[in-house]
């Protein structure tokens, strides 16, 4: 764990030390319950948010992608009749085809991420409205999926599924993230392209991959809001959820211009993200204002992060040019 | 015999002729410094020889053997590696990182293959204790000064058992006590018996360590000499064109 990690961490203990003490139903089961659910959803998507921040791109299309997924999901189980391991697999495939869709135009076509992804935002969501024209997808009346719904909106112990699956998809990204060589050159990639390029690192199949990974996992997240909200009303269905995806990584220690960042950041900032929506709740703090505390707390944490970078900088110059001075040599 | 050889080299870009007829060799542990004005064919030639460029004609024989280069990854393999001038090194990564950057060894992790960061520390400890260079594995690339990145990215020749380096402006953007420091390490890379080519705008640092100064005027060999047999005047000349030939 990083330093970065482990201030988040605590700044997460310390804001829900201070709603529990405003409120003790912060830690009621019921509480905890809902925002682990919440947190699971959140998550599994900033993650892949994550692997395309980490080679310095952006996607901005998540939330549009979780929506169109998600009224095709719920068409083809629910109007269809396609057994749902079948849907989910197509819609899976489908994410890939989205990813590979955005790190082609990107890589081949040299064309910005931003510019790329924005127009995913706005064709997948026009694309989801106008296939069910407007209308809200839903499943039919009284129909149950035993399975599906176990494997989603179930809860083991208390503890909710989605919270349960995104866990295992941190671990399995961590290890891709910070152990494997494929993560390794998508650091390179993410801070120096060239350099990487130079090095033998086929860097369009680095940014490619990451672009993949990242709709994929948005896809995962489309089934797991398809169930937990059971309806997609396709024009406010994951709105913005890009941007929590976004700030789940800068709040995470991730560099918007690349190569830096973690796997248990980007957890504990979907994790602070979605404390911070609680906290409003339980607060009575008026739910408009919602969005204003939490850019204000992520604003006052990335300015934290920056000054207490740059007071590490400085201690660390004194102390090399102490010792210096001292033995007039630079020892290890 | 020679490390590397070339033999009437030419490159043409479309009407330009960036090489005419080159035609020079490095023997195992020599130090050719390679001079020319801006535009005189410098890069053109290092691209030749990296396997960027194919050539129009000539040929390039790698210790005696004919050698085709398709792309930058057949050169490495024939032993050639390119220290490039902006120092290709990524500032996120340690210095072991950078040094194994492309070619990370991994080991088994359950169905996981993983990087092996203990031999990555261990062999590039040993690449920076015989460069005698003060760094160590773990630190990150951004803190190190000018010497210290040109220490790292030569120990990236020494992993792959390089015998002709390539040195593109190595003391370009350094202080000059970090010139010294680089120029000790290309004696050191020498002493390791690799043929070495080293391109510069500044005169004396080649005069010090090469052993052949070789100059190229408009895309042509105008000059290959011992170093001890010219001098900075007479180079001078020849880069600019107020002496023809020598």
């Amino acid at each position: 764990m990083k330093k970065k990690d482990l201030g988040l961490a605590v700044l997460i203990i310390v804001v829900g030390l201070v709603v529990f003490l405003r409120n003790p139903l912060f830690l009621s089961p019921i509480n905890m319950g809902n925002t682990a659910n919440l947190i699971g959803l959140f998550g599994i998507f900033a993650i892949g948010q994550g692997f395309v921040i980490m080679t310095g791109g952006i996607d901005l299309s998540v939330g549009s992608v979780i929506a169109l997924l998600g009224v095709l999901f719920v068409d083809m189980v629910g109007r269809l009749g396609v057994p749902w391991p079948a849907a989910i697999v197509i819609i899976l495939l489908l994410g890939a085809l989205i990813g590979l869709a955005h790190g082609l135009l990107i890589t081949r076509f040299k064309i910005q991420p931003f510019v790329v992804t924005l127009c995913g935002l706005l064709i997948y969501r026009g694309i989801a409205r106008g296939y069910t024209g407007e209308a809200t997808a839903g499943f039919p009346f009284g129909s149950t999926y035993p399975g599906l719904e176990w494997l989603t909106i179930g809860r083991s112990f208390g503890i909710p599924h989605s919270f349960i699956a995104m866990l295992v998809i941190a671990a399995l990204a961590w290890v891709v993230m910070h152990r494997s060589v494929f993560g390794r050159h998508l650091q390179a990639v993410g801070k120096n392209e060239e350099a990487s390029r130079f090095s033998g690192i086929r860097t369009d199949r680095v940014t490619i991959a990451a672009y993949v990974i990242c709709s994929v996992l948005a896809a995962v997240a489309a089934v797991y809001f398809a169930m937990f909200t059971k309806s997609v009303q396709p024009s406010s269905h994951g709105n913005f959820y890009e941007l929590y995806a976004i700030a789940a990584a800068v709040l995470g220690g991730f560099s918007l211009r690349g190569g830096e960042g973690s796997i248990v950041g980007v957890v504990l900032g979907a994790v602070l993200l979605q404390e911070l929506q609680n906290l409003v709740n339980l607060l009575g703090i008026p739910s408009s204002l919602n969005f204003a505390v939490m850019g204000t707390v992520i604003l006052a944490g990335v300015l934290a992060d920056n000054q207490f970078a740059a007071y590490r900088g400085r201690r660390r110059s004194s102390r090399t040019l102490q010792q210096y001075q001292a033995g007039n040599e630079l020892t290890p | 015999m020679s490390a590397l050889e070339l033999r009437s080299i030419s490159k043409n870009f479309g009407a330009i002729q960036a090489l005419k007829d080159v035609s020079i060799s490095l023997e195992p542990g020599e130090v050719v410094g390679l001079m020319g004005d801006n535009g005189a064919g410098k890069s053109t030639l290092v691209k030749v020889v990296a396997g960027n460029f194919s050539p129009t004609t000539g040929e390039i024989l790698i210790e005696g053997e004919k050698a085709a280069f398709h792309k930058p990854l057949d050169a490495q393999l024939a032993g050639i590696e390119v220290v490039y001038q902006d120092l290709a090194l990524c500032n996120n990564l340690s210095a072991a990182s950078n040094v194994f950057l492309g070619r990370e060894p991994t080991t088994r992790f359950g169905p996981f293959r993983i990087i092996d960061y203990r031999h990555m520390r261990e062999r590039s400890a040993e690449l920076f204790a015989r460069l005698k260079s003060e760094t160590r594995p773990r630190d990150q690339v951004l803190r190190m000064s000018g010497g210290q990145r040109q220490a790292v990215a030569i120990a990236r020749t020494l992993l792959s058992d390089a015998k002709i380096v390539l040195m593109d402006e190595p003391t370009a953007a350094i202080s000059v006590r970090q010139v010294a420091e680089v120029l000790r390490l290309i004696r050191q890379l020498r002493d390791h018996g690799i043929a070495i080519v080293l391109i510069s705008h500044r005169m004396p640092d080649v005069f010090e360590v090469a052993d052949r100064i070789a100059v190229l005027r408009r895309g042509e060999l105008v000059c290959n000499k011992r170093a001890s047999d010219s001098s900075p005047e007479e180079v001078t000349g020849l880069i600019t064109g107020a002496i023809e030939m020598a």
